[in-house]
């Protein structure tokens, strides 16, 4: 060693860093900074070892990079792939301590061609359902506004259907849901979907039918772009929502439903009301029955006292009659009639002309008025003031 | 519409209460008598009352299908 290297040298021991700490320091930063990236790069040596690990270096014209696939996910992504193809990847860039090695833990390797094939497809079952008018707005049908009977085309144990059924159990209790169970992703899932939409059609009350997944991997949503499921879902003889995914995801079930909802829960708040709402408009709508009977009886009991002298005993007994309808009918209101209250043991002063007697102004000395009580009414008159 | 579909939609909980809201905007009207009042009351009341009856259900009802192989499908309760 010369003696200008010694001099360049730190003072103190404690300057220097061990390989240790730079291959720590260089791992923080990589891993802290850069999380789980798609690259895209030719693959060059992938050797899968006896313990299930792959590792393989990917490239392109400048750079490479050695790259590892742990056996969870090598098992799930079928054969190694040779050199030379063409791959997608998404990976966590890391540090090999141990080796001093910059990598990606890769954890999905998608070959470039089976995407463009996928698009290709996706591209062509798009522009034949356009064609056939499948996207057409026109064709959209309104949703029921009070379904009783809601056909769910998920698979029997996926989260969709939790989500559907606990929506559903809140908002409107009243309904029934049929499940029409089919496999949502992986091989036969098509066909199974296909199937399902069409027993649909045979459920007997249906008025609506959800189809839907759960969010997934883009090419988990594969069977919800295909043609035959599209033209199914078309078919199905009631209004359809379709919720495939997170919110982000579209597929093209979703431009062939007539509603698209970004969630399972989402399409099952559509596809029913709230109970709430619907109660109060019952509610809303008894008290107007009610009141709108009182009108009208309010109304004819004016029109014979102005007749009065001129009706026979024979039209006095028809309104003695009506008035037995009435208050019969009046009972049967029970809840939703102010004639509850008068059961409870209140009476409502009334005027000869129908008014109601609210305030002491108004009884007059000698006035005579009808006292209304549960069962019927008792002639009354305003004595003198004691 | 087709004759099925209208048949379907007859005496829907939406229908009920549709016809429910016609019944009360006439009553409410000036020009019904009280005999046609008392008509429409009454239909009122038994239309209110079957749409009570319809939200009375507490319990969402969950069924799957288990067999579509005959005529009629084989429909079973769900636990969910």
């Amino acid at each position: 060693m010369t003696a200008p290297i010694l001099s360049a040298l730190p003072i103190s021991a404690d300057d220097v860093w061990s390989v240790t700490q730079v291959t720590s320091a260089v791992k923080r930063l990589i891993e802290r900074d850069l999380g789980a990236v798609w690259v895209r790069g030719e693959i060059l040596q992938c050797k899968a070892w006896s313990s299930g690990h792959w590792y393989f270096t990917l490239r392109d014209a400048r750079s490479q990079m050695r790259c590892c696939m742990w056996r969870a996910q090598a098992q799930k992504a079928g054969r190694p792939p040779v050199d030379g193809t063409e791959v997608y990847v998404l990976g966590t860039p890391g540090m090999w301590e141990e080796k001093g090695e910059f990598r990606l833990t890769v954890s999905l390797i998608i070959p470039t061609a089976a995407v463009g094939a996928q698009q290709q497809e996706l591209e062509r079952v798009k522009s034949v359902l356009q064609r056939d008018g499948l996207f057409d707005p026109t064709r959209k049908r309104p949703l029921p506004t009070h379904a009783r009977c809601i056909a769910v085309v998920t698979s029997p144990d996926g989260a969709a259907l939790r989500d559907i059924v606990i929506v559903v159990r809140r908002r409107w209790p009243c309904a029934r849901i049929v499940v029409v169970g089919a496999r949502v992703q992986g091989d036969g899932a098509e066909a199974e979907l296909v199937r399902a939409l069409g027993i649909v059609n045979r459920v007997d009350g249906v008025e609506v039918c959800i189809m839907g997944r759960g969010g997934g991997a883009r090419e988990d949503l594969h069977a919800f772009n295909s043609e035959a499921v599209c033209r199914a879902l078309a078919a199905v003889r009631v209004p359809t929502i379709s919720a495939v995914g997170h919110e982000t995801d579209v597929s093209l079930t979703d431009f062939v439903a007539d509603v698209r909802a970004a969630t399972p829960s989402a399409a099952a708040e559509a596809a029913v009301p709230d109970q709430r709402d619907v109660r109060r408009r019952v509610a809303d709508l008894a008290a107007r029955l009610a009141n709108g009977l009182a009108q009208r009886t309010a109304l004819a009991g004016e029109r014979l006292e102005r007749t009065g002298d001129r009706l026979t005993a024979a039209v006095t007994q028809k309104a003695e009659r009506r008035r037995h309808r009435i208050d019969r009918l009046a009972a049967q209101l029970d809840a939703l009639s102010p004639l509850r209250v008068l059961a409870r043991g209140f009476a409502v002063p009334v005027a000869p002309d129908g008014r109601v007697l609210k305030r002491r102004a108004d009884f007059a000395e000698g006035d005579g008025f009808t006292l209304r009580v549960a069962d019927g009414s008792v002639p009354a008159r305003v004595q003198e003031d004691a | 519409m087709t004759p099925r579909a209208r048949a379907r939609d007859e005496g829907s909980l939406a229908d009920e209460l549709e016809q429910l809201e016609q019944i009360v905007r006439r009553l409410e009207a000036d020009d019904t008598d009280l005999d046609a009042g008392l008509a429409l009351f009454e239909e009122g009341v038994r239309r209110l009352r079957a749409a009570r009856e319809r939200l009375s259900q507490a319990e969402l009802k969950v069924q799957t299908v288990l067999d579509s192989a005959g005529d009629e499908l084989g429909l079973g309760d769900l636990d969910v």
